[in-house]
């Protein structure tokens, strides 16, 4: 099929990419762009490892095709704080040793962001429900609800 | 896993979407949310040549209510923007507290309450709700227009009445009756993505300030080809009393029309369990 040319915008840059309808967001993050801190895992929806912000949304980007995206604004784990010093989240993650091979970590940390930006202050069951999308296959996911907590906190 | 080639098509009017069902018909595919669509062409199970995204149209995302006809959803309406949406949680709370069942939050924020009926998954968990609800959906073809009740609309196993060459345009949702509450409970695999093994829905409407029952509907997810009304469990509480014994007895008799196929004793079981479980958690609701 022939390419179409699209804009994006990412971590608040523009990109101008020419691009085949069925390509996903996630494939062209990572291969067009060289943005590999998404993940694909399932690549059927089911892992939250793809996840990035779009609108401030938790989006799979593997079930996104990238044509769709255009004039939203996309950020990816690589542009969460923008340059300069990690996230509270990031710093929270590492403290509470809530990584262990970071395949699911950028899925978890966007997911949480948009989780927290909801509802500053969630439970500890609000946190559970939120990251129901996100398999975690390292921690046993108390450490990264720990650090969700921890960072929630911070944010006072 | 990628996704197959096909011709995309992004119409900014509904009647553009209608001509192009007309013209591709069974070679197009409507594409929504995309978390049902995307993943069935990534598994090669549908391969479309032509897809038509509605994401062109934002007048698509509209919750409208009106007081003569209730609630109309349309087909860009997210399960997430359902959740969050405050009138229907303050009037048909039971469908907000439902679609917060569906899916993860991510899949809340993508899949859209049109896309899970018209994917028509007997295990879908917004079908036995909106069958109780009596939703009613309307389709539009270039040339004309019908509106009908859901439990019409599925007529098998990934199977809907919906023809190549219509759209769903909107779910309607019949204003609420007072004393009235619904209530949706149900069981699935393990996972939190997994798959719904029993789902059952009751609507309840009692006699202002008696334990009598003046309607009831009462639905099923899982346990037949399609989601199912219950309706001779239906007819043993109408106008009665809600005693213990007879919300027992209509359970076991939903129970027995449930048609599952696969691990039918749990299923059986399980769903005179969760019927029970929903009468009771109805009327709780109400007092």
């Amino acid at each position: 099929m022939k390419k179409r040319l699209i804009e994006l915008r990412i971590n608040n840059d523009s990109y101008d990419l020419a691009v085949e309808p069925q390509r996903t967001l996630l494939e062209v993050l990572r291969e067009d762009l060289g943005l590999t801190g998404a993940k694909e895992a399932c690549g059927t929806g089911e892992c939250g490892a793809c996840t990035v912000l779009i609108d401030g949304k938790p989006i799979l980007s593997c079930l996104t095709l990238a044509i769709e995206v255009q004039g939203k604004e996309i950020i990816t784990i690589e542009g969460l704080t923008g340059g300069g010093d990690l996230h509270p989240l990031q710093k929270a993650f590492i403290q509470y040793g809530a990584i262990q091979c970071g395949y699911c970590t950028s899925g978890m940390i966007l997911n949480a962001k948009s989780i927290l930006d909801e509802n500053p202050k969630p439970s500890r069951e609000e946190i559970l429900k939120g990251l129901e999308g996100n398999l975690c296959r390292c921690t046993g996911y108390n450490k990264i609800v720990e650090a969700v907590m921890e960072a929630s906190k911070g944010e006072d | 896993m990628r996704i197959p080639k096909f011709e995309y098509f992004q119409p900014s009017s509904i009647e553009e979407v209608c001509s192009l069902l007309y013209k591709y018909k069974e070679e197009a595919k409507v594409l929504a949310g995309g978390t049902d669509l995307l993943v069935k062409m990534k598994k090669k199970e549908v391969i479309p040549k032509v897809v038509i995204s509605l994401k062109g149209i934002p007048i698509l995302d509209k919750i409208e209510w009106d007081d003569g006809g209730g609630l109309r959803i349309g087909p860009l309406v997210t399960h997430a923007a359902i959740v969050n949406h405050p009138m229907i949680r303050e009037k048909y709370n039971f469908l907000a507290e439902t679609c917060f069942k569906i899916g993860t939050r991510q899949v809340r924020y993508m899949g859209t309450l049109v896309g899970n009926i018209c994917n028509a998954s007997p295990s879908s968990d917004a079908a036995a709700p909106l069958l109780v609800l009596e939703a009613k959906v309307k389709l539009l073809h270039l040339y004309g227009e019908r509106t009908i009740p859901m439990e019409e609309f599925f007529i098998g196993p990934f199977q809907t009445i919906l023809d190549p060459q219509e759209m769903v345009v909107e779910i309607q949702i019949p204003k609420p009756l007072p004393y009235s509450a619904g209530s949706y409970l149900y069981l699935h695999k393990a996972s939190s993505v997994g798959e719904t093994l029993v789902g059952a829905a009751v609507l309840l409407t009692m006699e202002p300030g008696e334990p009598i029952c003046k309607e009831i509907r009462i639905a099923l997810s899982s346990v037949a080809p399609t989601p199912i009304r219950a309706k001779a469990a239906e007819r043993i509480l109408r106008g009665k009393r809600l005693e213990e014994k007879r919300v027992r007895e209509a359970a076991q008799v939903a129970s027995d029309e449930t048609q599952p196929r696969s691990r039918a004793w749990y299923r059986k079981e399980m769903s005179k369990v969760l019927v029970e479980r929903s009468i009771i958690q109805a009327m709780e609701r109400i007092q």
